[in-house]
Parts: structure tokens; C-alpha cells; sequence
């Protein structure tokens, strides 16, 4: 199999002025394979955003290598970025990120309005079928505000598909829905990676994706670590039990925020489903303290 | 590109309804600018054009020679002298000077009735034209009859302008309004050469003579021989005066778009200010266009589009309401009760020129904060909420 993504050392270092210099990617080496679904897990600021940005070719590296499906895109200019952007990679943001003036199919035909490869006729027939693909047939001229996150997040995996991309990349995807619906739009995903192939690099701290991901990698302070550290994992590694103590936190605020979204739309939802959905929290909210309790008392 | 263009068009054209209020005050402001302008250049071309068309009529001769201090002292028999010039066809003595009816100043025109056809044409509406010998009769034109509210066989005063004892008028005829803009130049107050001299007590003296060329073009030959003729005279050549008004009206003209353009400029102020209100809002819808593979020239021509739409509407909306404020000039100035017609030519160049000007304001303050859009670095849009 070919590799759609090669990286070779690449560091990342961003100047914030004077003698300030932060290392958000201390010599990074990966290869992801096409058809791959992959995860890359970590703490906020280990980096996996700025990785994503360069694998993305929104932002460059300091130094490495960086070839997209055989291109190597390391020294490219703003231009030419955008074209491979277009042509090569597709986006789904964590906040959507849709253009709220524009219905769902408007939102879908941007990325092929941009690129020109096909007519006006084939935009338009391509975006129902992607809005198709992703259960959105009955949204078609509904507005952002008019759909709920999980649609809204669905209409913008339709967009990333437009240009059949060598990639999408997805920066925490399921992180401003609900678990519910992230479960959905993980299992979408999931679906077409294993139905067109589509390759996918998701950024996460949902455990749901990581579990069902072929491969996940994790990421400290700017470097890939190789093997994964899952909860069962000697927490006698300092550096590890802080990581995971970080990644407890981090999903109990997502749960927090979750619950909060829950209550918000509360008169929307039929009252079994809410019932339901709210009990699934409370007991994963309870699994959690438990874990992070358990997790300091180990500490001490 | 054209695709891209009517996909910003449609994004524009939401962008605009989706903020009504915001919106139409921007427009507001261009078709306040937009307006002015147009509704001066139409005046400005209005008046231009009646000016000539008067001077022409009011003139009715190529050359006249006026006395250097504009009062009513060239001898009379100074017409023979004129009248012997090559060149010179007729020359008509006259009397032109100003006085007061009621306490309104009017230009009156004394002429010998039988040569009054040589240079203005008369057409009587009521009552008689002026015949030789007639005193204490006044020919009015229907405008100037009616604003003194008098018909035939009335009576007017007159008076000078240092006041003393008027003289009193008889009404014989109304003629159709010859000439006038302003009511210090209009001519429509007639009475007989005799009748004017014996009026301002000057016997054997005009104020003007009036030259009627054989041919046109001799007119700069002419007036060099009445020139050296008559060196203490003034000697216009019509086109002279012409050229002179003209220059007036464009200053007057220049002045006034000034003015306007003043308030066009604030107009383009205002899109600037939407425009960048858009550009500072829509941050993170710039930064995912870049991501799916936008160019700057994509993000450019989105963020333009909105400008040029806003000052499109404001553009055609600014003709609209200059038109109408044309209008609303023309009412202003009848219900002051001046004399003053105020002509209204409506040209499609000036419609055109407005909606031009509306949208060359428009991609000029709209192209700054496009720019600034354009600009902006897609990590750093996306990278908070």
C-alpha cells in the first residue's frame, strides 16, 4: 500500500518574539497508508492540532518533510498550498464550521466551486448525492441554524468528501455534540473509510473513536510516542500518569459540556431519549471520578 | 471565475438581507451621496443648457455694445456710426435698465415697437403689442403678468431705483415669456424706446446697442473695428459672453459636485465600516474557506461583491431619489415665489455616470478590508472559537 502522508523529522517551532521560542513538534516521523482510520490522541498542546495544520497544508514546517500522496508540499507557496488543499485534503473542524448564509447543499458545492473540476450541473448532482451519503437528503436547503450539530457536523463531512480527497483530516469531530450523536458521526466515518476507502487522521480525546480507529497514535510535548498508554497502563511513569490524568480531565469536561448541551436542548428531545442519554452521562461521569480519585490516590 | 463570482454574488446578496438595518444605513449613506450628485449634475446641465437657449434669444444679436459704465448714456444718433460698420446688418438702439414694480427690481426693455421683432420674438397672447408712440404703455410676458397679478388694462408702477416718483403703466398686451432665468436678467417688461428715455429722464440715450451680423462668423472682425470705433464702450461678442457664463456655471458646477462628492465620500466610509464589520465577524468562515482550498482572489471577490452590491443598490437608488430631488428643488424655489425656472433635463449619461460613481466608490472602500480578508492566515482564524 502507498503512503498518503510521509513525515520526516519535522519540527515545528513558533516564534513568539524576543528569545521566546516554543517547540510544538520536535521532529515528527509518520507514515499513514491509504485507507487508514487513525487517531491521534494527546493532552491540549502536545501538538496534534499543529500537525494536522501541516499535514493539512495550512501551516509550514520549521524544518522536515512533509509529501502528500507522493507531493511533497514542504516548500510550497500559499498558492500552490491551496490548491493542494483543494485537491488533496478535506476538513471537518470541531466547530462545524459551516457557512451560516448558505443552505447545507450551498455549504457542500464550495470546495468544487473552488476547484473547477467539474460543471455547474455536475457540482450541484455531486453535492445531493454526498448530502445522500450522509443522510442529509431531507436538509438539502436548510440553513446552519436550521440543523442540529450532529447534522451541521454530518453536512461538513459531505464538504470534506467533495474533491474525493487523499485525506480528511478531522480535528475533534465529535467534540461540540453530544455522545449520542458523536457515536453517530464516529460510525459515519467509520463507514466510509470502510465503504470508498476514504482515509481519515482524526484528532480526538473521545474514546469511542480511538476504540474503533485501526490506529492511534499518541502525542506528548511535541513528539509521537509509539506505544499508546491506555488506562491500564503502569501509572509509575510520571510523565504518563500526568498524561492521563490530563486526558481524564480533559473528557470530564467534555462530559460537563455534553450534559450542559443535553439539559439546553432538554425541550427538543423526546423524554425517554433524554432520560436515557442523561443516565448514559451520569454513569460515565461516575466511571470517571472514580478513575481520576483512584488516579491521585495513587499519586500520593 | 465566473462560477466563483456568482457564488459570492449570492453570499453578498444574503449577507446584505441577513443584516437588514446595518445594511440599509450603508446604503442610505451612498444614495445620500449618490443623490446629490446627481440631482446637481442634472440642475447643473439644466441650467446650462437654458442659459444659452436665453442668452440666445435674449441677445438676439451677435454683438452688443453697452455703455462702460452700464448706465443709459451713449447718444442715439451713435447707432448711425454702428450701422455703417461692414459687416453690421441692423442696429437696434435700446434702453435696458431696471426698475421697481411694486418692490420687486424688473428689468424693462425700451424699444422702438417696430424693430422689437428684428431681435426678440413676440408672440402676443392677450391684448396688443407696443406701437410707436405709446407713452404710458407696457407690454408684460404671462410669468411676470401673473406674478404681479395684473391682466390687460391694468395698471403698474414703476419706480427707480433711488425710489422718487413712479410713473404709472397701462397693461395692453401679454406676450409669451421670452426669455428668463433669474429675475434680474429675465426680459419681459416692454415699453416703447420714447417711453423709457422720457421715463429715466435721459433724452437721446440708450443704454445698449444691439448688432445684428450679416454673417456670424465676421463677428470677431467686427467687434475689433467697433472696439477701436468706440474704445470707452463695451463691445460683447455674444459667444464671448457665452464662454464667460459658462465658465461661471462649471465653477458653480465644480463647487457644488464638490460638495456632493463630500458626501459621497462618507458614503464610501460607511461600506468600508460594513464591509469590515463582515470581514472582523466572518473570521472563522474565512479561515475554513482557505481550508477547503480557498485562494486570496476567492476571498477577495467575496468580501468585494458584498461592497459592490451595497453600493449598487445605494447607486440606483441614489439616481432615483436625485431625480426626485430635482423635483423637490423645482417645488422649493415656486413656493419662495422666485422667478427662477428651473429646467430639468434627465440624461441617461448622468444616470449612468452615478451608477458608475456608486460603484467605483464601492470597490475602492470595499477593496481595503477585502484585502485585509483575503489576508487573513487560516491557522490563526480557525484556531479559537
Amino acid at each position: 500500500m502507498s503512503n498518503v502522508v510521509e513525515l520526516r523529522n519535522v519540527v515545528k517551532t513558533y516564534d513568539l518574539g524576543g528569545a521566546i521560542k516554543v517547540d510544538a513538534l520536535r521532529g515528527i516521523n509518520l507514515n499513514v497508508e491509504r485507507g487508514e482510520f487513525m487517531s491521534i490522541m494527546g493532552p491540549s498542546g502536545c501538538g496534534k492540532s499543529t500537525l494536522l495544520n501541516i499535514i493539512g497544508g495550512l501551516d509550514s514546517p520549521t524544518s522536515g518533510q512533509v509529501i502528500i500522496d507522493g507531493i511533497d508540499i514542504t516548500h510550497m507557496s500559499e498558492r500552490d498550498l491551496a490548491h493542494i488543499r483543494r485537491e488533496k485534503i478535506g476538513f471537518v473542524f470541531q466547530f462545524f464550521n459551516l457557512v451560516p448564509l448558505l443552505t447545507a447543499l450551498e455549504n457542500v458545492q464550495i470546495p468544487m466551486i473552488f476547484a473547477g473540476r467539474y460543471s455547474n450541473a455536475e457540482i450541484k448532482e455531486r453535492a445531493i448525492e454526498l448530502l445522500r451519503l450522509v443522510g442529509l437528503e431531507h436538509r438539502l436547503h436548510h440553513r446552519p441554524n436550521q440543523m442540529s450539530g450532529g447534522e451541521q457536523q454530518r453536512v461538513a463531512i459531505a464538504r470534506a468528501l467533495a474533491n474525493e480527497p487523499s485525506i480528511i483530516l478531522a480535528d475533534e469531530p465529535t467534540g461540540n455534540v453530544d455522545r449520542e450523536t458523536g457515536l453517530k458521526i464516529i460510525h459515519l466515518m467509520k463507514n466510509l473509510n470502510e465503504t470508498l476507502g476514504q482515509t481519515f487522521i482524526i484528532v480526538t480525546h473521545d474514546p469511542d473513536i480511538a476504540h474503533i480507529s485501526k490506529r492511534i497514535i499518541y502525542m506528548l510535548d511535541g513528539q509521537v510516542i509509539p506505544e499508546p498508554p491506555r488506562l491500564t497502563m503502569n501509572p509509575s511513569s510520571s510523565i504518563l500518569a500526568e498524561e492521563r490524568r490530563k486526558m481524564l480531565l480533559s473528557e470530564l469536561k467534555w462530559l460537563e459540556v455534553s450534559i450542559k448541551n443535553l439539559e439546553a436542548k432538554k425541550m427538543k428531545l423526546n423524554k425517554e431519549s433524554y432520560l436515557q442519554a442523561k443516565l448514559g452521562y451520569k454513569k460515565r461521569l461516575e466511571m470517571l471520578k472514580k478513575a481520576l480519585q483512584e488516579e491521585y490516590k495513587g499519586r500520593r | 471565475m465566473l462560477r466563483t463570482a456568482r457564488f459570492a454574488f449570492t453570499m453578498a446578496r444574503r449577507s446584505i438581507t441577513r443584516r437588514k438595518f446595518r445594511s440599509a444605513l450603508t446604503i442610505l449613506g451612498i444614495i445620500i451621496g449618490i443623490s446629490a450628485v446627481v440631482s446637481l449634475m442634472t440642475l447643473g446641465i439644466g441650467m446650462k443648457s437654458q442659459v444659452e437657449s436665453t442668452l440666445n434669444e435674449m441677445l438676439g444679436a451677435g454683438i452688443i455694445i453697452n455703455s462702460s459704465t452700464y448706465g443709459i448714456d451713449i447718444p442715439e444718433h451713435v447707432q448711425y456710426y454702428v450701422s455703417q460698420v461692414p459687416g453690421v446688418n441692423k442696429s437696434i438702439p435700446i434702453i435696458m435698465s431696471m426698475v421697481y414694480i411694486g418692490n420687486k427690481p424688473h428689468t424693462v426693455v425700451g424699444i422702438d415697437p417696430e424693430q422689437a421683432n428684428e431681435v426678440y420674438q413676440v408672440t402676443i397672447e392677450d391684448g396688443r403689442g407696443l406701437r410707436s408712440g405709446d407713452m404710458d404703455a407696457v407690454v408684460l410676458d404671462s410669468t411676470i403678468a401673473s406674478n404681479l397679478g395684473v391682466k390687460v388694462n391694468d395698471t403698474i408702477t414703476f419706480n427707480t431705483q433711488t425710489g422718487g416718483l413712479g410713473k404709472t403703466f397701462k397693461v395692453v398686451g401679454i406676450i409669451r415669456p421670452i426669455a428668463s432665468f433669474g429675475q434680474f436678467a429675465s426680459i419681459g417688461c416692454f415699453i416703447t424706446l420714447d417711453a423709457a428715455q422720457d421715463f429715466f429722464g435721459t433724452p437721446d440715450r440708450v443704454s445698449s446697442i444691439l448688432i445684428r451680423l450679416d454673417d456670424p462668423s465676421q463677428g470677431e472682425q467686427v467687434e475689433a473695428i467697433l472696439k477701436q470705433m468706440f474704445p470707452d464702450a463695451n463691445v460683447l461678442r455674444q459667444e464671448e459672453i457665452m464662454s464667460n457664463i459658462n465658465r461661471i456655471m462649471s465653477t458653480i458646477d465644480g463647487v457644488l459636485l464638490g460638495l456632493a462628492s463630500i458626501s459621497l465620500m462618507v458614503g464610501a466610509l460607511g461600506i468600508m465600516n460594513t464591509v469590515m464589520m463582515s470581514v472582523h465577524e466572518r473570521r472563522r468562515e474565512i479561515g475554513m474557506l482557505k481550508a477547503v482550498g480557498g485562494e486570496r482572489w476567492h476571498i477577495l471577490i467575496i468580501f468585494l461583491s458584498e461592497a459592490l452590491l451595497i453600493s449598487f443598490i445605494g447607486g440606483v437608488f441614489g439616481c432615483i431619489f436625485g431625480l426626485g430631488g430635482v423635483y423637490l428643488i423645482q417645488w422649493f424655489v415656486k413656493t419662495l415665489g422666485l422667478n427662477i425656472i428651473v429646467p430639468l433635463l434627465i440624461s441617461p449619461q448622468i444616470l449612468a455616470l452615478g451608477l458608475m460613481a456608486a460603484l467605483a466608490v464601492g470597490s475602492v472602500a470595499g477593496f481595503y478590508p477585502s484585502w485585509k480578508a483575503a489576508n487573513v492566515r487560516p491557522v490563526e482564524a480557525l484556531r479559537y472559537e
